[in-house]
């Protein structure tokens, strides 16, 4: 290690050594990228490779199983279900992602707040998240959902709002910890205006078990979200969405066990990738399970 | 005689210890130090010499500004550290700077060598923006560290390094003052005598004021000027380091100086028990307890460091005569 360290390294081989190699070493992380790749090539490309719109219906063609025409088979209304499957990957990334990086938004701003101000405000700050937490996130994103309506938006504000809750309390955590360390005193004695004390010497040193968290939240938000659209109190149907698919899939489930099966498969793969790459980054990352530090 | 660079005036701290169980809530109070005068002249260097928990860390970090006085006052130049205004504080933010003990946790674990001493310079806008680079590969030779260097993080260099990184981003906003606290305790006596070094002759060429905490009479031998002994909050023993290593006229002083260890002699414990709490402080004088010499009167009566010989001063009633 020590002969590696004194070779005068450039500033971007630096950011390789911290970032991307200790990832590498991660085989596991390295195949849920993989297939996390392969979703979001798919969803990104979701309009070349469908070879049906994915809200056509074509009441001739219902219930078929897997043929030519239609590769997945049809669901009852006779909508292709690999499109809707590549579609629903688009949808269920986008609420994934957008929901978990809201909650950290608004999460890491309140732990932030909490920990660095104290006294009152963060006693007044700790019991709304408290509040928040004492509920199960399913719950608490049913009840918005419920006042909200239904609709994708709204999918993500509330399970943006199930996730402040842990959020804050992790940063705040963390924060409390840095905050007394000396180096933040010794930057107050040189002069560092308390904006940049957070911005500089704060922030970087809190940051990286939050982005761990958060790469282990987009795969419990897009849980959630099919969760939700199950129960059918998440987005409005016909929009391809997986777990409104495998609920339209139930009542058919012994005469055609792949309009459930389809996307349920397609959920489990995803978030077995998810937590792959989520454990990896936290093996690599967290200072606190890492081992070779 | 110019003006001192920082007094203290019978500077005071206690802390407030909550009582034990919730039936005795009397607090009772912690006297960190009490009744420190101390004078530092533009220029000077001084070592705080004594046991933990004599106060030498409270005290400078009262000096410092980190932490109020409980009573007296802390001076620089004319005014008080607690009634500076916004610009004063940043002058003494640039004008006073401070090497911790713990040099690597003083640094930010995520900051490469090259930012963490370009900030302060960057902070007090010392020079212009693409001259900072320079200046930074300045200071670390300086220091005697190579310019290969900069681009590593604090928690990759030795402990020699990154002291002498310390002193590197202390000297980067150039500094009047420079207060260290065990800068060398823990080091190997290569790396040690390096760094002291570098004290040294940063100190002779540049004139900058030292304050440089110690338990070492070896090290305050070496680099400073004067010594000023703590024990249990206040100064029992200050004057010129010669003097006081020569003929020192505190018993506790003398006790310190038998608790080095030399080639030539047996080392004989020569201090019994430990310091005693500072909550409940005995009456008199409070090195009484463990003082070889003492008498009746030591224990009636807490002596004030008065001046025996022209910048000396003993806090003690029966001082031991200069041989």
């Amino acid at each position: 290690m020590s002969e590696v360290l004194n070779l005068p390294v450039a500033a971007d081989s630096q950011w390789k050594r911290r970032f991307v190699q200790p990832l590498l070493r991660q085989r596991s992380a390295m195949v849920g990228l993989a297939i996390i790749a392969v979703y979001v090539f798919a969803a990104v490309f979701a309009p070349w490779l469908a070879t049906h719109d994915p809200t056509a219906q074509d009441l001739m063609a219902s219930l078929q199983g897997p043929s030519a025409a239609h590769w997945l088979g049809t669901d009852s209304y006779g909508q292709d279900l690999y499109s809707r499957l590549l579609y629903g990957a688009q949808l269920a990334l986008i609420i994934g992602f957008a929901s978990v990086a809201l909650g950290l938004a608004v999460g890491v701003a309140i732990g932030l707040t909490a920990g660095l101000m104290g006294g009152r405000t963060e006693w007044v700050l700790m019991r709304i998240v408290d509040g928040l937490l004492a509920f199960p996130e399913l719950i608490l994103a049913m009840a918005f959902m419920a006042v909200l309506g239904l609709g994708t938006e709204n999918v993500v504000y509330a399970l943006a709002l199930s996730f402040v809750g842990p959020f804050a309390r992790m940063t705040r955590g963390d924060v409390l910890q840095v905050k007394n360390q000396p180096y933040i005193e010794a930057a107050r004695l040189m002069g560092v205006s308390t904006a940049a004390i957070v911005w500089r010497h704060v922030l970087p040193n809190v940051v990286s078990p939050i982005l761990v968290q958060a790469g282990m939240r987009v795969s419990i938000a897009i849980l959630l979200e099919s969760g939700l659209s199950f129960l059918g109190i998440g987005v409005v149907p016909p929009t391809p969405d997986w777990g409104l698919m495998i609920a339209e899939g139930r009542a058919f489930i012994t005469m055609a066990p792949w309009i459930s099966g389809v996307p349920g498969v397609a959920l489990a793969i995803l978030l077995v990738a998810l937590n792959l790459l989520g454990d990896g980054l936290r093996d690599a990352f967290d200072p606190n399970t890492r081992k070779d530090a | 005689m110019q003006e001192p660079i920082f007094s203290l005036l019978d500077v005071e701290r206690t802390y407030q210890l909550r009582g034990r169980g919730w039936r005795n809530r009397t607090p009772r109070r912690l006297k960190a130090l009490d009744g420190v005068r101390l004078d530092l002249q533009r220029g000077d260097t001084l070592a705080l010499v004594g046991e933990s928990g004599s106060g030498k860390s409270t005290l400078i970090r009262l000096m410092l500004g980190l932490e109020p006085a409980s009573d007296g006052r802390v001076l620089y130049g004319q005014r008080d550290l607690a009634q500076l205004d916004a610009a004063e504080k940043k002058r003494f933010a640039r004008e006073v700077a401070f090497i911790y003990q713990n040099a690597r946790g003083s640094m930010n674990p995520r900051m490469r060598i090259a930012d963490i001493l370009a900030e302060p310079i960057r902070l007090h806008r010392l020079c212009a923006e693409s001259a900072i680079s320079q200046r930074v590969v300045a200071l670390l030779e300086r220091v005697g560290l190579p310019a290969g260097l900069l681009q590593r993080f604090p928690g990759e260099l030795s402990g020699g390094q990154i002291r002498r990184v310390a002193i590197a981003r202390a000297l980067a906003a150039e500094p009047q003052v420079i207060m260290a606290d065990e800068s060398v305790a823990g080091l190997d006596v290569s790396v040690q005598a390096q760094v002291l070094n570098l004290l040294r002759d940063l100190c002779r060429e540049s004139g900058i004021t030292l304050v440089f905490i110690t338990h070492d009479l070896g090290v305050a031998s070496y680099l400073c000027e004067k010594i000023a002994v703590l024990y249990l909050g206040r100064i029992v023993e200050q004057g010129p380091t010669d003097a006081i290593l020569d003929t020192p006229r505190h018993p506790y002083t003398r006790a310190l100086l038998q608790a080095f260890p030399r080639f030539d002699m047996p080392l004989k414990a020569s201090l019994s028990g430990e310091i005693p709490s500072p909550v409940d402080l005995p009456k008199g004088c409070r090195f009484a307890g463990r003082c070889p010499q003492v008498q009746a009167a030591c224990r009636e009566t807490d002596p004030a460091l008065t001046a025996l010989e022209a910048g000396r001063q003993v806090a003690c009633l029966f001082p031991m005569a200069a041989a």
